[in-house]
């Protein structure tokens, strides 16, 4: 059995009296990549943000390589050291080079010296395909060339986990491919991955387990084949009906 | 009236007097915008904290400032701090200072805001503390921002700096106003040192413009 990396049971939460999330429960294992797909509004985004607490829960308990975190009395910046998110609009910091942005948490957070920093930083670049570019302004980049430095970026802090917010929906079509790419090598790295997409071939190509979600519960769920060619429920059929 | 004949005889004879006024009305705009400018920027931080009490603080130093003449204030804290024995000079900063340091509170408030909401998020999924992503990745982007306001203010204080010859501070206002009473020529004076405000704001305006080209180099 794999080493489970988070574990989530009947979490809760509500936007005022909005309800976002009725009890969710949802088990992610070491390696393994875990796709959430459902229409907008169903609060897969909401789920992604309770794992690393940039949403706070309102119920339900939230355990991440089995320690059970606590919001109140855990420090969840060594937390979010070890769960990288990517962002549907990049959030790059505009005033700090491609290397720059790389480098500013191992430097800052981890107080790893600027040389190594560099060092690493330069390799992860190189990963993604964008060691030319180390000196550029995020500005000048391509959609998909910012993302792929918001990758590099989260990755630097080693982190364990692997938080994937609807990464290509900002994306012009041509340039979603490249970042699917990397996303896929780091996937066959063994990265442990949580996507929230609606790229249907890479949930299909990618994904050990497909997770459905509507009205802020876990519809359905199983292995891609399965979920895509035989979904159990009606909800399922005419949400994949309606996208595919 | 407008001799310019006289004016310019009178301007050539009366610099050095003047270029004394001019040194302190530039230590005092100084002094007061850099102050200010701290004491504006800690109200910011209060403003947006969402801790009720710093919200409260900051506002009440807010509508207190905003709501009463400043030679009111100059004229407060100039007698306050004259019993501890400070001088004219440092209340006339400090009034200035925290005069200025409302409306700085203002203008930090709003570029901070108007940094978007992702790049707290994504300093906070780093690993980064509030603390450290507001000094590192929201502050720089919003003081760029709050630039052009800010010059405003700026020079909106080098003028605001003459009400200090109401507490007997020797600066370029207080000059002209007592050399023009001495000769009974007062709107010589008045024209001369309207002339040393105006260039001491051309310049300045020029500065920031500078700061501004500078700062928003490369993106």
């Amino acid at each position: 059995m794999k080493k489970e990396m988070i574990r989530i049971e009947n979490l809760k939460k509500s936007f005022g009296d909005l309800e976002v999330l009725k009890e969710v429960n949802l088990e992610v294992h070491e390696s393994d990549v875990v796709v959430l797909i459902g229409a907008s509004g169903s609060g897969k985004s909401t789920l992604l943000r309770c794992i690393n607490f940039l949403e706070i829960k309102n119920g339900g308990r939230i355990v991440i390589e089995g320690e059970e975190i606590d919001p109140k009395s855990h420090n969840l910046n060594e937390v979010r050291q070890k769960v990288g998110m990517v962002f549907q609009h990049f959030n790059l910091f505009p005033h700090k080079t491609v290397l720059e942005n790389v480098m500013e948490a191992p430097v800052m957070v981890k107080n790893q010296n600027k040389s190594e920093a560099e060092k690493e930083a330069k390799a992860l670049l190189g990963k993604v395909g964008l060691s030319d570019k180390a000196d550029v302004y995020p500005a000048k980049l391509s959609g998909g060339q910012k993302q792929r430095v918001a990758i590099a970026r989260a990755l630097a802090m080693k982190p364990d986990i692997m938080l994937f917010d609807e990464p290509t929906s900002a994306l012009d079509p041509e340039l979603v491919g490249e970042v699917l790419a990397t996303m896929k090598e780091l996937a066959q790295e063994g990265m442990t991955m949580v996507v929230v997409t609606h790229e249907m071939g890479f949930a299909k190509e990618v994904a050990d387990e497909v997770v459905y979600m509507h009205d802020g519960q876990i519809w359905e769920r199983g292995r891609p084949d399965e979920l895509f060619n035989h979904p159990k429920e009606d909800r399922t059929k005419d949400f994949l009906s309606s996208i595919l | 009236m407008f001799d310019l004949a006289h004016i310019i005889d009178v301007l050539m004879e009366s610099y050095p007097l003047f270029i004394k006024g001019l040194w302190i009305t530039l230590k005092l705009t100084f002094v007061s915008i850099l102050i200010g400018t701290g004491i504006g920027l800690v109200f910011a931080l209060f403003k947006i904290s969402g801790i009720k009490v710093l919200n409260w603080i900051a506002n009440i130093y807010i509508a207190l400032i905003r709501g009463t003449p400043l030679i009111v204030q100059i004229f407060i804290f100039y007698f306050g701090l004259a019993e501890l024995g400070i001088s004219a000079f440092w209340s006339a900063a400090f009034g200035l200072a925290m005069h200025n340091g409302a409306y700085i509170a203002e203008i930090f408030r709003g570029s901070i805001q108007s940094v978007d909401k992702g790049q707290m998020e994504a300093g906070r999924s780093l690993g980064m503390t509030y603390g450290l992503t507001m000094r590192r990745i929201i502050l720089p982007q919003a003081f760029k921002r709050a630039l052009p306001p800010l010059g405003n203010q700026f020079i909106i204080g080098l003028k605001d700096s003459s009400l200090a010859s109401f507490i007997a501070l020797n600066e370029l206002f207080s000059i002209a106003t007592t050399q023009g009473s001495r000769t009974f020529d007062e709107m010589t004076y008045l024209i001369i040192v309207g002339l040393y405000y105006l260039i001491l704001v051309l310049l300045f305006t020029l500065l920031v413009n500078l700061l501004e080209k500078k700062l928003s180099a490369g993106e």
